[in-house]
């Protein structure tokens, strides 16, 4: 094929510019260690590497989900925990009880008792978040609430809550609850914690027949009634100490499950997405060596004329 | 035998003969690198000889005619080839942009706020998706805190930032589509100041040429002409035997040789769809190739589809997510509110009653339970719902399939492009190994007819000094 002298300078500089192209891109490979950017370098890779990542978008809110809920179960379980201090104190005051104290003896337990029905109503409108813990749904406003007579003993204890609970997603169409209800009469939903029909418990109920009948110095009600009707409650708190940690077990092992699945949702990104760095700079290198050797033999014959030959 | 004078004569032409050799050399050293130019060479022909007494003489050599030195067939394919490459240049020009307007650039490196490209979130991307996702994922935050006022908050953040992107995407496209419209109006302006040029040009290669000499230089300027209107339409061009050119364009007669026969113009074929016709025969015209159709057919096209495609997303999120929030309750116990308005991409808004108090949000199924999440829960789960409107889609998997058919029109325009470089680069060459001016051979001829001119110049002056001879005998 005949040259013209046009011929040779623009097929140079058509190579030059691929080679530059592909230097560039490498470069770019190189710098970001991402061989992904934009949707047109490699549509369907794109579109993985998107649903990934919403994926991975979606598993980070699991693992905040389970953040949230293992706050509140921690919180709860504090809660719990206080409680059954004060049950267990309650507990060995009505074992104390007996007909060797005198009424006095039995009216200082009754003032003490009393003290210990007001800390739990305080726990129990404990909040995490600015919501009530224990007052179901309804955690805009303290689930318990105690009337006293004039002598400052408790009267009454009135539960304000729901017994409804709200769920959370901690993986796909897994809801999950740690929400306890302060009390539930009702027969069905979620137990519980200080009251509960379906198992006698009344923790409030039988804490103030407790300090009534101390007050009364009426030993046998207490040996006979109180007694009985504090076990119930006792094992109601038990049940939810044991609930509350099986709650924690589930959420840790969903929290490590979503951390998994997150790893392995980042390294399928990371095989669409990101560069092998070690083939990116051989192959820059090469792409470079390429590009010199086009530059200086395209200088060498661009520089060659007949005219270097005539006078 | 010839006499002196006759001696001469033949001297003085091959003289000339020579130097028109050395101009023509000289012409295209000068236009070596003018891609429109195509090399000339002068014609040579031996001077009518003469009968003498011992026989037919030569008389020298006349340069006759210069003509240029092209291939028309491969000048056709470069012109049809010029047609193809400006349609996909069209596009691809268009598509870049329709995909900068989605925003969805992959950066693994950006971490956060930190990392502009990935402010939306952790995921290294940008643009709606990221949005699209936040937004759902506020609704999951604010199902395991339903009265917290800080998750509202986000909720309305993440949702006032998810009606931005969609506000921002569907206003970058509609940009997009003006701006070729104008394209389109300005590529009609250049086909028509090209159909009035190249008549022109008919008109002075006609005139020009009517001695019967080629009009080399302009048959050039027209031909560079002709490959430029066909970046912007398909024309067809038909050679006359005076030296014009037809001009059809999408099966229309619009130049015969000086005559422009009509011009073209753009129409509204409806929608607001602006088509090209005939300005004085009002006639579709049927364009298959060149910028203007290209521009046209990614209008009409991706770019139509594309933004139709957004606004179904956005239609469709604003249905979902109403149609859940309406039935909430707020933690005042307000209930009906719509949490979005608007219909589409280009109009959704957040609910400016609910914009400034967050306590208005109806995430709980429950009038006075200020705690309850159902509402909440129901509109996160949305994110996870198959959508008949979207082809049984999830927002996301539909939002990112878009994205996706963006990059593969792209990517296939690009693969398309660089193909149709290969066979425009190899017609060029084939064009230059015709055409085109190697300075090697000029200055080869330069030295040629230099040393021609040199020869007969001697030849005058052998006939000259012959001629003294001649004169002296009489002294």
């Amino acid at each position: 094929m005949r040259i013209a002298s046009r011929t040779f300078p623009n097929l140079v500089s058509q190579q030059l510019g691929k080679i530059a192209a592909r230097q560039s891109r490498l470069q770019e490979q190189v710098a970001t260690g991402q061989k992904l950017r934009n949707p047109e370098d490699n549509p369907a890779a794109v579109h993985r590497v998107m649903n990934l990542n919403v994926e991975k978008d979606l598993l980070g809110q699991y693992r905040q989900n389970i953040g949230t809920l293992q706050e509140t179960a921690n919180a709860t379980f504090n809660v719990i925990k206080t409680l059954k201090q004060i049950f267990d104190r309650a507990s060995e005051v009505a074992i104390q009880a007996d007909d060797l104290k005198s009424p006095e003896e039995l009216r200082t337990f009754g003032i003490e008792v009393t003290q210990l029905l007001k800390q739990a109503v305080q726990v129990m409108n404990g909040q995490s978040r600015g919501a009530y813990l224990f007052a179901g749904t309804r955690s805009d406003q303290a689930p318990f609430v105690a009337t006293t007579d004039v002598d400052g003993h408790v009267t009454g204890v009135d539960y304000r809550g729901n017994t409804d609970v709200a769920e959370a997603e901690i993986a796909e169409g897994s809801l999950f609850s740690v929400q306890v209800p302060g009390a539930n009469n009702t027969g069905a939903g979620a137990r519980g914690l200080t009251g509960d029909s379906r198992v006698g418990a009344d923790l409030f109920g039988h804490l103030i027949a407790l300090q009534n009948h101390l007050n009364s110095a009426d030993y046998q009600a207490i040996a006979t009634q109180d007694r009985p009707a504090l076990a119930a409650d006792e094992e109601n708190i038990l049940f939810h100490v044991g609930t509350n940690g099986a709650l924690q077990s589930r959420l840790e092992a969903a929290d490590k499950l979503a951390a998994s699945r997150m790893d392995g949702t980042e390294n399928l990104i990371s095989k669409e997405a990101d560069a092998d760095l070690a083939e990116s700079m051989v192959r820059l290198s090469e792409t470079q060596v390429a590009y010199q050797a086009a530059l200086q033999s395209a200088s060498t014959i661009l520089r060659q004329s007949l005219l270097d030959y005539l006078r | 035998m010839l006499n002196f004078f006759a001696s001469l004569g033949l001297g003085v032409r091959s003289m000339q003969a020579q130097r028109a050799g050395i101009e023509t050399a000289g012409q295209n050293l000068a236009n070596v690198n003018n891609p429109a130019y195509a090399r000339q060479r002068v014609i040579l022909q031996t001077s009518e000889a003469v009968q003498t007494a011992v026989g037919w003489q030569g008389t020298g050599v006349d340069a006759t005619a210069i003509v240029q030195l092209r291939d028309a067939l491969v000048d056709r394919q470069i012109q049809a080839e010029s047609s193809v490459e400006g349609f996909l240049e069209a596009q691809q020009q268009a598509l870049q942009y329709a995909q900068s307007s989605l925003g969805e650039e992959i950066d693994r490196r950006a971490d956060g706020a930190a990392g502009s490209a990935a402010a939306g979130g952790a995921s290294g991307q940008a643009g709606l998706a990221v949005s699209l996702s936040d937004f759902f994922n506020s609704f999951q935050s604010l199902a395991t805190s339903p009265s917290s006022t800080t998750e509202r908050q986000t909720v309305l953040t993440r949702a006032a930032t998810l009606v931005s992107r969609f506000n921002q995407v569907d206003g970058r496209l509609q940009a997009l589509q003006d701006n070729l419209e104008q394209g389109v109006q300005q590529d009609v302006g250049d086909v028509n100041r090209f159909l009035d040029s190249i008549a022109q040009l008919n008109d002075r290669i006609v005139q020009s040429e009517f001695s019967g000499a080629t009009a080399n230089d302009l048959r050039d300027t027209r031909q560079e002409q002709v490959e430029q209107l066909s970046r912007l339409v398909n024309v067809e061009v038909t050679s006359q035997p005076n030296g014009s050119v037809n001009l059809s364009v999408g099966g229309e007669l619009l130049v015969s040789g000086r005559d422009v026969l009509d011009s073209i113009e753009t129409y509204d074929a409806g929608a607001g769809r602006m088509m090209i016709r005939t300005t004085a025969g009002a006639t579709p015209l049927n364009l298959t190739s060149g910028s203007l159709q290209g521009q046209i057919a990614v209008r009409d096209g991706a770019v139509a589809q594309l933004r139709e495609e957004i606004n179904t997303v956005a239609a469709q999120l604003i249905e979902k997510t109403n149609a859940v929030h309406r039935a909430g309750f707020g933690l005042q116990g307000t209930t009906g509110a719509d949490l979005f308005e608007g219909t589409n991409a280009a109009d959704i808004r957040l609910n400016a009653a609910l914009a400034d108090n967050p306590g208005l949000i109806q995430a709980s199924g429950v009038a006075g339970a200020a705690g309850d999440n159902q509402v909440a829960l129901a509109l996160a789960q949305i994110a996870a719902q198959k959508i008949p409107e979207l082809g049984n889609q999830t927002f996301s998997d539909r939002y990112n399939q878009i994205v996706a058919e963006v990059g593969l029109s792209l990517s296939s325009t690009n693969g398309r492009i660089t193909d149709q470089q290969l066979v425009q680069n190899m017609l060029l060459r084939q064009r230059d190994s015709v055409s085109g001016v190697s300075l090697d051979e000029e200055m080869t001829d330069l030295v040629k007819y230099q040393k021609a001119f040199e020869a007969s110049a001697r030849v005058i002056t052998t006939i000259d000094e012959m001629l003294d001879t001649v004169l002296g005998l009489k002294r």
